[in-house]
């Protein structure tokens, strides 16, 4: 009789508390879950009753990763809400740092979160002894993203300068000449990572599912668009609720969310099979020599899409700053009128759809707030294919089967603690 | 009031009569000449306060009267009034007293106010006279006329040449900036946020590197970048001057002279004054001396004037200058004369009265009352540019290796400004901090060098959230009157190549022994051999590299040979990381710093020595010294006090010192034990039981401050007079030379004027609370 | 020996320990150089119950909070509270002010009743904390300053003063001459005023000094026209309101 009993309990080198238990006997699953077990921090309560222009600080504070994602998020569905339209500059310094955060969370993933699986250890510190170039490189490039993102927002973890509106400082653009430089260097870096990634085994699983991201005519998108899906025709940002259809289960304090089938998958992977068309070249080529080809249905590889697109944002990067050289950069200063209102605003955060619904008054004042977080939509997922994944490796030792699980959960490069805490609110007259 | 008498002397009779219907109307006695001959025998005669004089006179002329009448009546204060302003006999008017001059035709207003101001100023001998500071001479003055194209191709000339720091605009406010154009200049502005002396004294800077690898090593770290401001007010002028006095006079601060010498100051005359200025009520609206070039905006040019070589040098070089012509001098006059008027701020009283009203108002209860709403924020004197108070921290760098030692601004606003390692703060209450500040800009700066310590600027004003920064409203708010007059006279002193003043000494520990648990005595002595050189009851700054540095009383004599001793008690993290040193390790010493016991006073005397608990540390250099010269004194008495017998300290000596026959040695306990024979009790109870003659005796005394009060309350009811009792006093000490104002009681430096005091100074300290 | 160091979190966004991260190399080579990192769960999947200093990432939020946190003071020498969540409650107080029956029942619904969950507490109403290191983020400076401090055996040098001396260090035109209403003049410094500095006001994230003196702010607020009630609000982004830590 073989019995396995797995209980990962707080997996390791992901965002967040989570736990994954597996029980079986003799080729029968017991119990096999994907449990979500972060402390609930009760975002919109938080939200409701603020100004406006605390709102996007406070939203902010739901991720350390990717605060800059939903800084973004938050300041468009205000301005959704207030009918604002803000400058082309505003825009494109949006993207800009936008991309930084791709860089440095895409590098801390592949690198120091998923990579060390594949290399045999438990963590980034003993590479420091056997591949003390690729940390010495990654620290490098995490710099990069870091100093980007100062000198456009003032800092990388809850930005400053991204407000409602525009900019509250204007970027300097010798220092982003600077920065430039950097990223036409970290060509050579991307290239060295590449062909370690290809020296790697990626683990291999496949299980169709439904792929949800934004979807824009003009660009691989990452800061605009309207909802994408592989089963359905695209969709207006507005009508979200009725792709995430969120409801409890009662072992997750986080939401799962369903569509066109039981569980969709949001991410890198879904992005690149949606618009791998619209990258850049040199990301095209790095898919290819990678192996990634659209359509492509195996979790592991998450991790490789998001190193293809992480050469996508340098090369990005590089063409908005020959831009803004061309063009300069002009003092704005946001100019905000408050009305009652209600608007959704979403963006591709580095680890899939982040969508930001709020309702104002016609003080300024948030009367209602929803959001939905990116990971909040793949716990569905990767609880089905975990169990998908589990029959066809039972007869494998148990270390092997908790390694394999455990990838699976961290190639997702799930952010946890973001997911548990928002729901529709309705507003109760309380105050 | 007995009407002040003034003299008019002018050949024309219709200036001397109109002028004398007028001012008499105004209430004053007026007499009249007709030439300098006559004026000067009524001088002889008569004691006139105000003398209004022609400079065009037939026979003695108008500037030999002047020079003259200052022989006969010294305190005659003289205003010149001319048809014909030139230049030269401007400035010798000036070099001979002349308060102003008034070009004719004389607008009687004008006339009037002049002499109103002048009659308030006279010395009447109530103000405390301070020492002058040696006047310098006449600093070079010279007007120039130029265009503003020339103006231009100065400042393009200037950017090529050096680093230029000019006013611009941010965010709707001026600051002071590094220039890439002309275009960018603003020169008429109203007020920066931040003062031009922050490119001299910056927020922060490096004062040293170091290394501690293979023992501590110190690296000096100096800007020499060639720089200009441009745009310079006559306030932050006399500011700087001021600067320029603390930095450069005493204990020279090699960082500020650097940059200093190494700037340029090209200042322009103000227009349109800032809305809380009151630059004309200190008497910073205008300025002599203290820049390169003065720039004024005359509207169909610019006057310059010349007030250094360098300054003329640039002006030949790029701003093709002409000599100043009568109607230029008159339109400038106009033109700054009309600026004083749009001044919105004034004090009430003459500020020469500020001295004698801050002193006789310290326990008014306005300070409390106006500090309530104070936040401690900092940011009145963070954007002063006559404060100078700074911090000195350490800071190393990950590997524990290397490190910099900085200084950044510090204030006495803010809440532990002058709080110490054991955790006392001696200004712990808003009221004594607002109290402390507002005196030092009223008075204890004045007193100290000689020159106003609030050139009027506004900015503290227009900082403060509270409103309460201003100082003109606190000083009208309490508003009494005496005027000094204070010359300025600034010149750069080259200053004398001596050691770097932060720069410590690598001093080796030779020996180190415990006293107490917690307190232990270390023997130094300097690596390049060179002997301290010391005087009982001075302290040294001791370094360690990333922690920080100290202040420590010397505890030997200095003619114990070269090494020195310092006995210390671990409280902070300086002395902790001191106890945990081992023989050979190096540390770094600055000093001696303070004022030592008075040994002169104390020759021939008989010395009665108090200690309690560590107050023996330092007190045990005096008696070693005293007892190696012991043919030079009196009696020596010794009392000493302890907590309990386990914290008597250096038992040995006072084995030897109670055993010596010519030193009365009496020791008490506060608690004892099973063991302990001797006295219990306070060390003030000793004192009843020795006799002394009150004429011949000294008493030094060092201890807790709570060891004071009583010990001096026994030692009046004896008779001693204050000027024989001498204590040391502790306070937060950082620079060591009287800079970074951290241990300041009232106007006082503790580093410089202390740590010794005798009581009789203290009486006029009311921080020093005994 | 190497002091081991160990992080941990609580209710919080993570981003002070990927602050943390953020060192150039030569920076995480001196660090590992000099400690040895033996507990972080976002980064290394080995873990280890003995350490001597703790970094708390995180506020308390649940009751399973409370002996998770005192286990962790059992085994470390030194504990760090790290952040806004763990010194003084960070954004997670925003729950605070409301009942929790009603913060439950808006977020979960019906099935409120399987969430654990009590008012937001910084740590140091739980357990003795060792040394603070402050803001949302912290500066990753400070976090060094403090295990510099640690090292070298001297007491770390934070500010006690206002946020508004940084700003002035910095130059900056003053929030409420750019209409907008500021916390600075109440808020410890050490962060080098960077959001003023960046064009916004300071929200208090690193908690107030000392003595503050809260009654001027509320009026200077007020001046600047906002209500006593909108005053009050701004406290509590950060905290519970108005308490010194």
């Amino acid at each position: 009789m073989k019995t396995s009993k797995i209980n990962v309990h707080y997996i390791t080198r992901v965002e967040g508390h989570g736990d994954i238990v597996l029980n079986a006997v003799d080729g029968e699953i017991e119990e096999l879950k994907w449990k979500v077990i972060e402390a609930p921090r009760f975002f919109e309560a938080m939200l409701r009753g603020r100004n406006y222009n605390d709102v996007p600080i406070i939203a902010s504070r739901i991720c350390g990763i990717c605060s800059i994602a939903h800084t973004i998020a938050s300041v468009k569905a205000v301005e959704a809400a207030f009918g604002i339209n803000p400058t082309e500059q505003t825009l494109t310094l949006r993207k800009l740092l936008h991309n930084a955060e791709y860089l440095e969370s895409h590098v801390l993933h592949t690198l120091f979160l998923a990579a060390p699986d594949y290399l045999g250890v438990s963590s980034v510190f003993p590479l420091v002894e056997t591949h003390k170039d690729i940390v010495v490189m990654a620290l490098r490039l995490k710099r990069l993203a870091y100093n980007m993102a100062e000198i456009i927002a003032g800092r990388k973890t809850h930005p400053l300068g991204c407000v409602v509106g525009g900019f509250s400082m204007t970027p300097d653009i010798n220092a982003l000449k600077d920065i430039k430089q950097r990223l036409e260097a970290a060509r050579g870096d991307l290239e060295i990572i590449v062909k370690l990634f290809k020296t790697l085994e990626i683990l291999s699983f496949e299980r169709e599912t439904e792929y949800i991201a934004l979807k824009d005519s003009r660009e691989y998108a990452l800061v605009n668009g309207d909802i994408g899906s592989t089963d359905s025709q695209t969709l207006p940002v507005s009508s979200y609720l009725g792709v995430t259809n969120e409801f409890c289960v009662p072992w997750s304090t986080a939401k799962y969310t369903k569509h066109k089938r039981d569980s969709y998958m949001v991410g890198a992977l879904s992005r690149f099979n949606l618009n791998h068309a619209q990258l850049l070249p040199q990301a095209k080529n790095a898919a290819v020599e990678l192996g990634l080809i659209a359509p492509n249905y195996n979790p592991y590889m998450i991790t490789v899409a998001q190193l293809v697109e992480t050469i996508h944002v340098i090369e990005d990067s590089i063409n908005i700053i020959k831009h803004l050289e061309s063009t300069g950069l002009k003092e704005e200063t946001p100019v905000v009128k408050v009305k009652a209102g209600r608007g959704v605003g979403a963006v591709e955060a580095p680890r899939g759809l982040l969508i930001h619904d709020y309702t104002f008054n016609d003080k300024g004042i948030l009367t209602a707030a929803n959001c939905i977080i990116p990971t909040n939509q793949n716990h569905n997922n990767i609880q089905k294919d975990m169990e998908a994944l589990v029959p066809g490796i039972l007869d494998q030792t148990e270390d092997e089967i908790r390694r394999k699980l455990e990838m699976l959960v961290r190639s997702y490069d799930p952010c946890i603690s973001c997911s548990t805490h928002l729901l529709k609110i309705s507003f109760t007259n309380k105050k | 009031m007995a009407k002040e008498m003034i003299l008019v002397v002018d050949d024309e009779a219709i200036v001397r009569e109109s002028i004398k219907d007028w001012l008499i109307q105004s209430g004053y006695q007026v007499l009249t000449a007709e030439n300098g001959e006559e004026a000067l025998e009524m001088i002889k005669k008569q004691d006139f306060r105000v003398m209004v004089l022609d400079i065009r006179l037939p026979g003695e002329s108008g500037i030999n009267v002047l020079a003259k009448a200052k022989t006969i009546n010294p305190k005659l204060k003289s205003i010149i009034i001319t048809a014909y302003p030139t230049e030269d006999t401007l400035i010798e008017a000036k070099k001979h007293g002349a308060i102003d001059y008034l070009i004719k035709p004389v607008i009687p207003e004008d006339l009037e106010k002049l002499i109103q101001d002048t009659v308030n100023s006279i010395d009447d001998g109530v103000a405390t006279e301070k020492e002058r500071i040696e006047k310098a001479p006449s600093p070079i003055t010279k007007l120039y006329s130029i265009t503003s194209s020339g103006v231009k191709s100065l400042i393009e000339g200037l950017i090529r040449e050096r680093e230029v720091i000019g006013v611009k605009s941010k965010q709707g406010k001026f600051i002071f900036d590094k220039l890439n154009s002309y275009d960018e200049l603003i020169l008429d502005y109203d007020i920066t946020l931040l003062p031009p002396s922050k490119f001299l004294f910056p927020a922060k800077e490096t004062l040293l590197k170091f290394n501690v690898e293979s023992g501590p090593k110190f690296q000096v770290v100096n800007d020499a970048k060639p720089r200009a401001l441009v745009g310079v007010h006559p306030d932050d002028i006399n500011a700087i001057a001021l600067l320029d006095d603390v930095f450069i006079k005493i204990n020279p601060d090699p960082n500020y002279i650097t940059r200093r010498q190494n700037t340029l100051i090209i200042g322009v005359n103000c227009l349109h004054p800032a809305s809380e200025s009151f630059a004309p009520s200190m008497g910073t609206n205008t300025a002599d001396s203290g820049y390169d070039l003065l720039l004024t905006d005359i509207g169909i040019g610019f006057m310059a004037a010349v007030g250094t070589k360098t300054g003329a040098e640039l002006l030949n070089k790029y701003a093709n200058p002409r000599e100043v012509t009568g109607e230029e001098i008159a339109r400038q006059k106009e033109v700054r004369d009309e600026a004083v008027t749009k001044y919105q701020r004034s004090l009430n009283v003459p500020k020469e009265r500020l001295l004698k009203l801050l002193q006789d108002n310290y326990e008014n209860p306005f300070w409390e009352f106006r500090a309530k709403s104070c936040l401690s924020c900092g940011s009145c004197v963070m954007v002063c540019p006559t404060c100078f108070c700074f911090d000195v921290q350490d800071e190393m760098a990950l590997n524990l290796i290397e490190g910099e030692r900085y200084r950044n601004w510090d204030g006495c606003v803010l809440v532990d400004f002058a709080k110490v390692a054991s955790g006392e703060n001696f200004r712990h209450t808003k009221g004594s901090r607002f109290r402390h500040r507002i005196l030092r800009k009223g008075k204890y700066i004045l007193e100290k060098y000689g020159r106003a310590g609030c050139v009027g600027c506004g900015r503290c004003a227009t900082a403060c959230l509270a409103k309460i920064a201003s100082p003109v409203e606190a000083f009208n708010a309490i508003a009494e009157s005496e005027r000094v007059k204070e010359e300025a006279d600034r010149i750069i002193i080259e200053a004398e190549s001596k050691h770097n003043i932060y720069l410590p000494h690598l001093a080796l520990l030779v020996n180190v022994q415990d006293l107490g648990a917690k307190e232990k005595v270390f023997d130094f002595k300097f690596v390049d051999g060179r002997a301290l050189g010391h005087k009982p009851g001075q302290f040294v700054e001791v370094s360690i590299p990333g922690i920080g540095e100290s202040p420590i009383s010397i505890s030997s004599s200095p003619t114990r040979g070269e090494e020195f001793q310092l006995a210390v008690r671990n409280v902070g993290s300086v002395t902790n990381a001191l106890h945990k040193l081992k023989e050979g390790q190096v540390v770094g010493i600055r000093g001696p710093f303070g004022k030592g016991f008075p040994i002169d006073q104390l020759k021939g005397k008989d010395i009665l020595f108090i200690a309690g608990g560590i107050g023996l540390f330092p007190l045990r250099s005096l008696i070693q010294y005293v007892l190696d010269k012991r043919e030079n004194f009196g009696r020596i008495i010794i009392l000493l006090g302890a907590r309990s017998p386990s914290e008597r300290m250096f038992t040995s000596e006072l084995e030897q010192w109670n055993r010596n026959p010519s030193v009365e040695y009496m020791e008490t306990v506060e608690k004892g034990d099973e063991k302990w024979t001797g006295n219990v009790g306070v060390v003030t109870a000793l004192i009843p039981k020795v006799r002394v003659d009150i004429k011949n005796t000294v008493a030094v005394i060092v201890g807790p401050p709570i060891m004071y009060r009583f010990v001096i309350n026994e030692l009046k009811k004896i008779g001693l007079a204050d000027e024989h009792i001498v204590l040391s006093l502790e306070r937060r000490m950082k620079c060591g030379v009287g800079k970074c104002g951290h241990c300041q009681i009232n106007g006082v430096y503790v580093c410089q004027d202390g740590p010794v005091f005798t009581l009789e100074q203290l009486r006029g300290l009311r921080e020093a609370v005994l | 020996m190497k002091p081991r160091v160990a992080f941990f979190d609580f209710a919080s966004c993570e981003g002070c320990q990927l602050e943390a991260l953020n060192l150039d190399a030569g920076e995480l080579l001196d660090l590992i150089a000099a400690v040895d990192i033996v507990n972080f769960r976002e980064a290394m999947s080995e873990s280890s119950d003995t350490y001597d200093i703790a970094f708390i990432e995180g506020s308390v939020t649940r009751e399973s909070d409370i002996a998770r946190l005192e286990k962790i003071r059992q085994r470390a020498k030194i504990l760090i509270a790290l952040g806004a969540c763990a010194t003084i409650g960070g954004v997670n107080c925003l729950k605070n002010h409301m009942p929790m029956e009603e913060a439950l029942k808006i977020v979960y619904g019906e099935d409120a009743k399987n969430y654990d969950t009590i008012p937001t507490k910084p740590i140091d109403e739980v357990v003795h904390v060792d040394y603070y290191v402050r803001g949302c983020p912290p500066p990753t400076s400070e976090m060094l300053k403090v295990v510099k401090a640690i090292l070298l055996g001297k007491k770390p040098e934070i500010p006690n003063y206002p946020v508004c001396v940084e700003c002035k260090w910095s130059g900056n035109v003053c929030a409420f001459e750019r209409a907008m209403t500021c916390l600075g003049p109440v808020s410890r410094a050490g962060c080098g005023a960077i959001c003023v500095t960046k064009g916004r006001n300071c929200w208090g994230c690193r908690g107030l000094v000392d003595e503050p003196n809260v009654d001027s702010e509320k009026e200077i607020l007020q001046k600047h026209g906002i209500t006593l009630e909108q005053a009050l609000q701004k406290f509590q982004i950060y905290s519970t309101g108005g308490e010194k830590k």
